[in-house]
């Protein structure tokens, strides 16, 4: 009767920590639309928002340019950064499953600058590949960041039996300072407006991007989302090593396949529509897995709404904090996240140890 | 259960098995034995798949054992190897609960009240459910290895295969693993087979057992096949005697090092010292000798370094574990020759006898050599009135030529005779 009432408890505890998540990300992305040079009230951002996708609203008059700011800037705007900052916790959640590593995310074993190279070749040679249109941008950032993947992989393999943390890491790091000189290199290459629309994605931001771009994230973020989501028993399952996976009836090749694309796609196409915004992927899962344990059954969910929580929230301070001047977001992740990465990495050391 | 046929395999070129045929019963304990390199490994992991199979076959319940998706054999076979290095700060009920994995059904597939309550009786059997929501990584070796056992029985399989479960175990945790299954294989017919490195602790638990040698089985039999001793030996270039526990019918092993095989060759004469004053007679041997004795001291079979003649043991120091002793201390005879040595105490008409033997017997070769040494006795004293039960000690150096029991009997004679003939002169005189 005892172990009924604690598992009751527990299953509480899980349930209000989604109920809080969840208001964590209704009003930070109510604060990312009310927050800003104009002054909407609550009130009117959310007539807004029901009329045009409910179809019925209670206000009688609303100005022509606060609708257009709430509805054509501001919330794509938060949208936007709610789907990079889901894919990306998502994505770095999975990745930290599957090496069985805290410390990896897609910015750190490489998959972040890899989308990036593909993104900018798009943007320099501004090709369209027949066939996808619009898509041709997230398509060519997932298949590179992939094919980045399996590079910083084929490169452990080749050093190390183990996919051990510090060389993925080391791996990931000699990947990307070569992409990041192919970068500089097409970049060296074009001509100043080319530079500047490069220089300027690079940064990373989700500003200014209209509705299309969520349009873009959106399928990708969806399909793997659902594959991730369907695989949070194998990513368990794999925290006890792949030999012992393979015994308890994981495929892990299989498994392990499905993962990577699911996060690819997720990185990839958070990366092709926002520029490289770094650090999500780590800090996000982390706290949750702090909070919640490791089961990811939690930890995927949980991961996506706080990522896109924090992302808006991360946003709403780079447009902020010095306005009108626009910080790039992935300053303000990269400030935030780099010592979260240094504290992180401390305590692995010292815990390993002790 | 599990039927190996010819089976060939290993890692690339060169394979570690060259042809297996082993048979695994139903609800058996059956153990694998073998030093390191000798395939063990090679083997278990051609049964889980590890490694591919490159002829011959493997069968699971008569059908071949890759025919199985992995959900399939899960639920039939689990494993439980040495040590599992677990990341992240899972707790112990999460990680028993991944032993549901292939039964869990459903597309959302989450825990049903069923696995809910497989989970709690394996946690029950194995003793953790107190600390279901510790953290995995915070347990001791002990502990880790019951919860990963747990792990592998909430799969309900018909089969567990161990490699070297009690690897990292002390005693008392390799006893309550291995309690533990053998508990399982009685009630539920848990078929078990493992790979086990502690000959003894394998003669202990399992039914059958297959000894592999390079490669190869040497042989497969049951628990007689720990009493080979000479097999053994062969296969693990280790002197090994087999002796049988005391309490349970089986064989267990004794190893005996290198560095105390090569002792120097010193004479039997030269190996001991004989120290005579006031009321103890000391006799000291430069190194331990197998005894055996029916006296209360150095009573049963030991070995001995100090022997003494003494009605005092407390004044000198002497006790019962590192000294053997006998009481009387007057009219004591020393007969030596070069390779046998009899102190024969006599008081009242009893004969308290030391024969020192500078020879190898084995245990049945020790009651033979004690027989032989009442015998002589009992032939030499026939006509006086004489107690067959006083103390009698026989110590042997365990090198050297066999010694007859007639050449016991022979010497035994006439060192009494000896004797006698001086305490009647004495007597006389």
């Amino acid at each position: 009767m005892q172990n009924l009432s604690i598992r009751k408890f527990l299953n509480n505890k899980t349930i209000w920590l989604y109920i809080f998540s969840g208001g964590l990300l209704l009003c930070t992305g109510l604060l990312g639309l009310f927050l800003s040079s104009v002054t909407v009230p609550i009130a009117t951002i959310l007539h807004i928002i029901s009329e045009k996708t409910l179809g019925m609203g209670w206000l009688q008059v609303i100005p022509k340019n606060e609708e257009m700011i709430i509805w054509n800037i501001r919330l794509p705007r938060v949208v936007l950064a709610f789907c990079v900052g889901a894919s990306l916790a998502l994505a770095g959640a999975a990745f930290q499953g599957l090496l069985r590593n805290p410390l990896a995310d897609p910015y750190t074993i490489g998959v972040s600058s890899g989308s990036s190279l593909g993104a900018v070749l798009v943007l320099f040679f501004q090709v369209s590949i027949i066939g996808l249109g619009s898509f041709t941008l997230p398509v060519v950032a997932i298949v590179s960041g992939l094919t980045t993947l399996l590079v910083v992989f084929g490169l452990v393999q080749l050093s190390s039996r183990s996919l051990a943390i510090e060389t993925i890491i080391l791996a990931g790091i000699i990947v990307s300072s070569f992409i990041g000189a192919l970068v500089s290199l097409i970049i060296s290459l074009g001509d100043r407006d080319v530079m500047t629309q490069i220089i300027y994605w690079l940064y990373g931001s989700v500003g200014m991007r209209g509705w299309e771009y969520v349009q873009l994230i959106i399928p990708f973020m969806i399909i793997g989302s659902i594959i991730l989501f369907y695989h949070y028993r194998e990513l368990n399952a794999l925290a006890l090593g792949e030999e012992t996976a393979d015994h308890i009836g994981v495929n892990v090749k299989r498994g392990k396949a499905f993962i990577l694309v699911g996060a690819s796609l997720l990185t990839g196409s958070a990366v092709a529509v926002s520029g490289s915004i770094g650090f999500v992927g780590l800090v996000v899962p982390h706290l949750v897995r702090l909070i919640i344990g490791p089961n990811h059954r939690h930890v995927l969910p949980l991961s996506l709404i706080t990522g896109g929580s924090f992302l808006i929230l991360a946003d709403l301070l780079s447009r902020t904090i010095i306005a009108p001047t626009e910080l790039p977001i992935g300053v303000v992740t990269a400030l935030i996240g780099a010592p979260v990465f240094a504290f992180l990495l401390i305590r692995e050391k010292r815990g390993r140890r002790g | 259960m599990i039927k190996i046929e010819n089976l060939v395999g290993g890692y690339s070129n060169a394979p570690v098995l060259t042809g297996i045929n082993l048979e695994i019963h139903r609800g058996e304990f059956f153990a694998l034995l073998g030093p390191n390199g000798s395939g063990k490994t090679t083997l278990f992991k051609m049964i889980t798949g590890q490694l591919p199979i490159q002829s011959g076959n493997v069968l699971l319940s008569d059908k071949e054992i890759s025919s199985y998706s992995k959900i399939e054999k899960a639920k039939k076979v689990a494993v439980l190897t040495q040590e599992v290095q677990v990341s992240f700060d899972y707790t112990v009920e999460e990680i028993i609960s991944l032993g549901r994995y292939p039964h869990q059904k459903g597309l959302l597939k989450s825990l049903s009240k069923d696995d809910q309550r497989i989970i709690e009786e394996m946690m029950d059997i194995t003793k953790i459910s107190h600390f279901r929501k510790t953290q995995f990584k915070k347990l001791s070796g002990g502990e880790k290895q019951r919860v990963l056992l747990a792990k592998a029985l909430a799969q309900e399989p018909e089969v567990l295969l161990l490699d070297e479960p009690t690897n990292h175990l002390d005693i008392k945790h390799t006893f309550q693993l291995l309690d533990l299954l053998k508990e399982r294989q009685k009630t539920k017919g848990l078929t078990i087979f493992s790979i086990l490195h502690d000959l003894n602790v394998a003669a202990l638990y399992a039914d059958r057992f297959a000894l592999l040698h390079n490669g190869t089985l040497k042989e497969v039999g049951d628990v007689e096949l720990l009493r080979k001793a000479e097999q053994l030996q062969d296969v693990y270039q280790v002197k090994v005697n087999a002796q049988s526990h005391p309490t349970v019918p089986k064989p267990q092993l004794l190893m005996t090092p290198e560095y105390s095989k090569d002792i120097e060759n010193i004479s039997f004469k030269d190996s001991y010292e004989i120290k005579k004053n006031e009321n103890v007679t000391h006799i000291q041997f430069s190194k331990p000798l197998r005894t055996m004795s029916n006296g209360a001291f150095g009573e049963g079979i030991q070995w001995f370094k100090h022997f003494y003649f003494t009605d005092n043991t407390e004044k000198h120091g002497i006790s019962n574990d590192k000294q053997a002793c006998i009481v009387p201390t007057e009219n004591i005879m020393i007969t030596e020759n070069s390779q046998m040595m009899a102190v024969v105490g006599m008081e009242k008409g009893s004969y308290k006898i030391l024969l020192f033997l500078d020879g190898h017997f084995s245990d049945g070769e020790l009651i033979n050599g004690f027989m032989a040494l009442t015998e002589g006795k009992m032939h030499a004293v026939k006509c006086l009135d004489s107690n067959s039960l006083d103390t009698q000690l026989l110590a042997v150096t365990q090198q050297g030529r066999k010694i007859t029991a007639q050449e016991i009997r022979e010497f035994i004679y006439s060192a009494i005779t000896k004797a006698t003939g001086m305490k009647l002169r004495l007597e006389v005189g």
